[in-house]
């Protein structure tokens, strides 16, 4: 009897131990859980960026190429911004991926800005295009909205305009004396000039590339890997040709060079599935 | 019976208090040792429009007791493992409040700005400014050989041995590099941590900045890194015009004008602008200033990307009035030579930085500015001497 009251008090003893355990180790040790995701209907875009010359992989620093002028010239690198990433799905719906950042930057010198985890979730579905604007438009150019490296590099002076380059493309080509010149493709606002040469107003050189033979699916939980490709040679090849010759190494203070690399700038660029 | 039931409810206290000592274990800080006060973090602030982004490492977080010591250190003689009058040496011998934490003119010592060390062994380049080093994390020295991406420990040709403490990586590395490397203090770590420790005054410091009393290189490198990344350049005239409390003279505008533009001395795309206070981009370029290139030294000599060849990293033009002579072997004596130099003596090689654009016609050999033009130029970049640097008590020599 008394083996059995003590079996018994021991069981009970036991249960509130184990239940207070239970309780205590709930209560204590566990970090929240997060909230489940609810049931969505999205996947995710992964985009890369890559380049290419006369449609193969860019090689740095080889002066292996000949832009339609037939300057002989060599790539350094190519550090640019993407803003208002939109795809646009079948039936009308527009997306603009802004969830995380607005922008992106995209630095030949720094491999972790040529690939990009976008935020969003999306509709799962098919898509017909993808977008972006090359650079910023005007209201969101902002001169200190950068205030770390790389992209406070990436700075444009206010004389100029302010705000940020869209793109720096650094290379050198080889000048009539048969020397390597240097030369800054930098394209950002442009400037109008009194008869002083002093600026009086700017120009908002930034443009929608809309990539629109770009179908492609968004896979309920999946990534769907995109490349935006830059084709470096077009923006010296069509409809005008670029010569270095011309425009020299430095078009910064010089909207007409600038113009020329816009008015190219409208099939340098390439959505691909890999 | 009773005996049990109190066996019973004590199992079940036992239990209990286990299992909450169990649960709760992780969060628990860990006590500190009975009598040393936790040091109290550094609050560094960040000037407006600087970067938010600072070069701390994860081991060695700043705090007030840490950058307290790492002062004394940095102008302690002694540091150099010597106390004879002729063998002192310390950060502060070469690197001079007064001239921006550099050489600078008339040093002392040093009258023509090249330092050597206690051997007399000169530097194999000419020292850097200390001073906004916190937002650096494009490598140390002028070829960023002290790297995040440095992987390598200890240096075998010193006798330093591959350990984690003699990494090669951030400021803490400058420290103990400084005290063995034959053109500095030419000493041993073992002699300078027995003359720190033998040093009445600072046991109670280390214990104030770590948490006891044991001295060692790591913590003498870490105090020091600490004080360094509270030496701020913020407050030039330049600073102040970008906020609002000042205004350039015309000289000055036209010379900022000058240091922005791309036809005028284009500048900025590497030594910065008012969207990049540092006035700098920390990272190394060939400035067109040779045609061959055999300096060990260079950046090539830490990459070995054949682009890198003669590349060496932009200096900040912050105080630069102050920290001549000028490029890593101090060619240049004074401002208006480095002036001339990018206004007609950039000399032609195919390891140019393309940003070095005016290598031929219609420039020639640089900016081609015109007298008037340079004289504005260098009223500008007078306007990046920081007297507030200059005579910060904070950073004066303690003793």
């Amino acid at each position: 009897m008394t083996n059995l009251f003590f079996n018994r008090r021991f069981t009970i003893n036991l249960s509130i131990i184990l239940g207070l355990l239970i309780l205590v180790t709930s209560s204590c040790c566990k970090d929240p859980e997060p909230d489940p995701e609810p049931d969505k209907n999205t996947g995710k875009i992964h985009l890369d960026f890559d380049f290419l010359v006369d449609g193969n992989p860019l090689e740095y620093d080889t002066l292996m190429y000949v832009n339609a002028a037939g300057n002989h010239y060599l790539v350094y690198e190519v550090q640019y911004f993407v803003t208002q990433v939109t795809i646009y799905q079948k039936g009308g719906k527009v997306k603009v991926l802004d969830g995380w950042e607005k922008e992106h930057y995209i630095d030949t010198n720094i491999p972790s800005t040529m690939s990009w985890d976008v935020y969003d979730d999306l509709e799962e579905g098919n898509y017909d295009s993808l977008s972006f604007r090359f650079g910023f438009i005007d209201a969101d150019n902002q001169s200190f909205m950068f205030v770390n490296p790389p992209e406070n590099a990436m700075v444009w002076p206010e004389y100029s305009g302010g705000g940020y380059h869209y793109m720096k493309i650094d290379g050198k080509w080889v000048a009539p004396s048969g020397n390597f010149r240097g030369f800054a493709f930098h394209i950002g606002r442009g400037q109008v000039y009194d008869s002083n040469n002093n600026p009086i107003s700017f120009i908002d050189n930034s443009y929608y590339v809309t990539l629109d033979k770009s179908n492609f699916v968004v896979a309920k939980g999946k990534y769907t890997n995109l490349i935006i490709r830059m084709h470096v040679d077009q923006w010296f090849t069509s409809p005008k040709v670029y010569d270095h010759n011309v425009w020299g190494g430095d078009i910064m203070q010089n909207q007409d060079a600038m113009a020329v690399g816009v008015e190219n700038g409208w099939n340098v660029f390439e959505l691909v599935q890999p | 019976m009773e005996n049990k039931k109190i066996f019973s409810w004590a199992m079940i206290a036992l239990v209990l208090m286990l299992s909450l000592t169990y649960a709760c274990k992780k969060d628990d800080p860990i006590p500190p040792e009975p009598d040393v006060k936790p040091a109290t973090p550094y609050n560094f602030v960040v000037p407006k429009g600087f970067p938010t982004i600072l070069n701390i490492p994860e081991d060695n977080p700043m705090t007030v007791e840490g950058v307290k010591l790492g002062r004394y250190l940095f102008y302690d003689g002694r540091l150099s493992g010597r106390d004879d009058p002729d063998s002192l040496m310390s950060c502060a011998t070469c690197h001079l409040q007064s001239s921006a934490f550099e050489i600078g003119k008339n040093h002392p010592k040093y009258p023509d700005g090249h330092p050597y060390g206690l051997t007399g062994i000169y530097t194999p380049h000419y020292p850097l400014p200390l001073f906004n080093l916190i937002w650096n994390s494009e490598g140390y020295l002028w070829n960023g050989f002290i790297s995040k991406d440095n992987h390598n420990l200890g240096i075998p040709s010193y006798g330093i041995p591959a350990e984690p403490q003699y990494h090669l990586t951030n400021i803490e590395s400058l420290v103990w590099m400084g005290v063995v490397a034959k053109h500095e203090m030419h000493g041993t770590i073992e002699m300078t941590e027995n003359m720190i420790r033998s040093i009445e005054m600072y046991p109670p410091l280390f214990e104030a900045a770590f948490g006891t009393k044991e001295i060692n290189i790591d913590r003498i490198s870490k105090s020091i890194a600490q004080f360094i990344r509270t030496i701020i350049s913020a407050d030039s005239k330049f600073d102040k015009v970008i906020r609002g409390e000042a205004n350039f003279t015309q000289s000055e505008q036209r010379g900022w004008v000058l240091f922005t533009t791309e036809p005028g001395a284009d500048c900025f795309h590497c030594h910065g602008a008012p969207g990049n206070p540092l006035m700098t981009t920390n990272l190394f370029y060939n400035n067109a200033k040779d045609t061959i290139f055999n300096d060990p030294r260079d950046r090539y000599g830490v990459t070995k990307n054949p682009r890198d060849h003669g590349a060496y990293k932009s200096t900040t033009l912050r105080n630069i009035e102050l920290t001549g002579p000028y490029m890593h072997d101090g060619r240049f004596k004074t401002l208006d030579e480095v002036i001339n130099f990018y206004s007609e003596g950039l000399v032609y090689s195919e390891y140019a930085h393309p940003l070095m654009h005016k290598l031929d016609e219609p420039y020639g050999h640089g900016a081609d500015l015109n007298p008037l033009q340079k004289a504005d130029l260098k009223a500008f970049l007078l306007t990046l001497t920081d007297h507030t640097l200059l005579t910060n008590p904070d950073y004066s020599n303690p003793f």
